[in-house]
């Protein structure tokens, strides 16, 4: 009898962040640091579509954010003996994210390139509704307006959700620092989008 | 002013969408942790192997010492001083025998291994495995079209391999003709292969 090939779990588009209660996520990192492979895969599953959200709005192509969340993982995986766990995890596999990204976006095309965000986030209502769609044309261009540091910013606070503790942890900033580059980038954000909207 | 609202929330929630994630992608992270994985293992037997080999070489000098020094042993010498001698040579002796056993090129040369797996209705079919990194690209299976079988020819070493089947290249598959692998690399199946010595 042959079994039936079993396809690997897809993270829809839409669902939930994290799948996995934060105590689930603690006991997996756990399990994973002490080399428990099982538990590595479940946290690729849990994290890998958060990461690439943030990577697909930090850098221009779809490509470039697929290299800069493997290349995370695997920078995870290879570091997860050192990582010490009574530092919290998400922080933690943000900085490496963040630097990846920071290291792709220096060698690839400049953001303001958006030819390859049409696509991103894929969802099935792509086709819908022509003023839904220049309405996420309207937000992916006001943040690849927003520089780096703000943009980096203003995704690890609002679309994250990370704490500015947390977020000084990923990016070495301080939080007062932190604070006023959220504080910009949504006034800036907030401008674009209002202009976009009366001259839409 | 306040640092959200509403034009400000609706962009927020549009940015959370979270993207599809493509099965090729995890499938090819996993493939790449997996090799890692089995580089760090290489290199640990690489360790060990360099151990193994100081010890034979301060095996075999100490043999050689204890056995100069046997010889230069005065007759007056004790029992428990000859005796002490003796221990070491042997101990020294005991320490080499796994590293002599590379000597013995014949057993440890690869075998042929006919890899055989039914999926009539995949459009590829790849071997992955300890013997190739875990690497899908190395090893790609042929398709009878008659039977639907796909195969592949590997000359691995006598010992024990793990591999598994990727099929079109996104599902990861155990052979199912071959037992599990226990220690199955990120929960994925895989099976255990055992090549034996002429």
């Amino acid at each position: 009898m042959t079994t039936r090939p079993r396809p690997f779990e897809i993270v829809r588009g839409g669902g939930p962040a994290s799948p996995a209660a934060p105590e689930t996520r603690s006991l997996l990192v756990h399990a994973a640091r002490l080399g428990d492979v099982r538990a590595f895969a479940e946290l690729v599953d849990t994290y890998y579509a958060r990461c690439l959200r943030f990577a697909l709005h930090m850098l221009a192509s779809r490509d470039d954010a697929e290299e800069a969340v493997q290349d995370t993982f695997i920078r995870v995986y290879r570091a997860l003996p050192k990582y010490e766990e009574r530092e919290a995890f998400e922080p933690w596999l943000f900085r490496i994210l963040a630097n990846r990204c920071r290291t792709a976006g220096g060698r690839a095309r400049r953001h303001a390139d958006l030819v390859e965000y049409g696509d991103v986030p894929e969802r099935p209502s792509v086709h819908a509704e022509d003023e839904a769609f220049a309405w996420r044309e309207a937000i992916q261009s006001a943040l690849a307006t927003l520089p780096r540091d703000q943009r980096e910013a203003f995704l690890m606070r609002h679309v994250e959700d990370l704490s500015y503790e947390d977020m000084s942890t990923a990016t070495g900033a301080r939080v007062s620092a932190l604070k006023m580059r959220v504080k910009r980038a949504c006034d800036a954000m907030r401008n674009l989008l209002s202009e976009s909207d009366r001259n839409g | 002013m306040a640092e959200r609202d509403d034009i400000l929330d609706s962009a927020i929630e549009s940015l959370r969408e979270l993207p599809l994630v493509r099965p090729e992608a995890t499938a090819r992270l996993l493939i790449a942790i997996a090799a890692e994985r089995q580089r760090v293992r290489e290199a640990g037997v690489a360790v060990d192997r360099r151990g193994l080999r100081r010890w034979a070489w301060a095996g075999i000098a100490t043999v050689i010492a204890a056995s100069v020094g046997l010889l230069l042993m005065p007759p007056n010498a004790t029992r428990d001083d000859r005796s002490l001698a003796r221990e070491t040579a042997d101990r020294a002796n005991t320490s080499p025998v796994i590293v002599a056993s590379h000597d013995a090129r014949g057993a440890e040369a690869p075998r042929a291994v006919e890899l055989v797996f039914s999926a009539p209705a995949a459009r590829s079919v790849r071997v992955v495995g300890d013997f190739n990194g875990w690497n899908e690209r190395l090893t790609a299976m042929v398709r009878d079209d008659a039977s639907g079988l796909w195969s592949a020819r590997l000359m691995l070493r006598p010992g024990r391999h793990v591999y598994a089947f990727v099929v079109n290249d996104t599902q990861w598959m155990r052979d199912p003709r071959a037992p599990a692998a226990p220690d199955a690399d990120f929960g994925r199946a895989g099976s255990v292969l055992l090549v034996g010595r002429p």
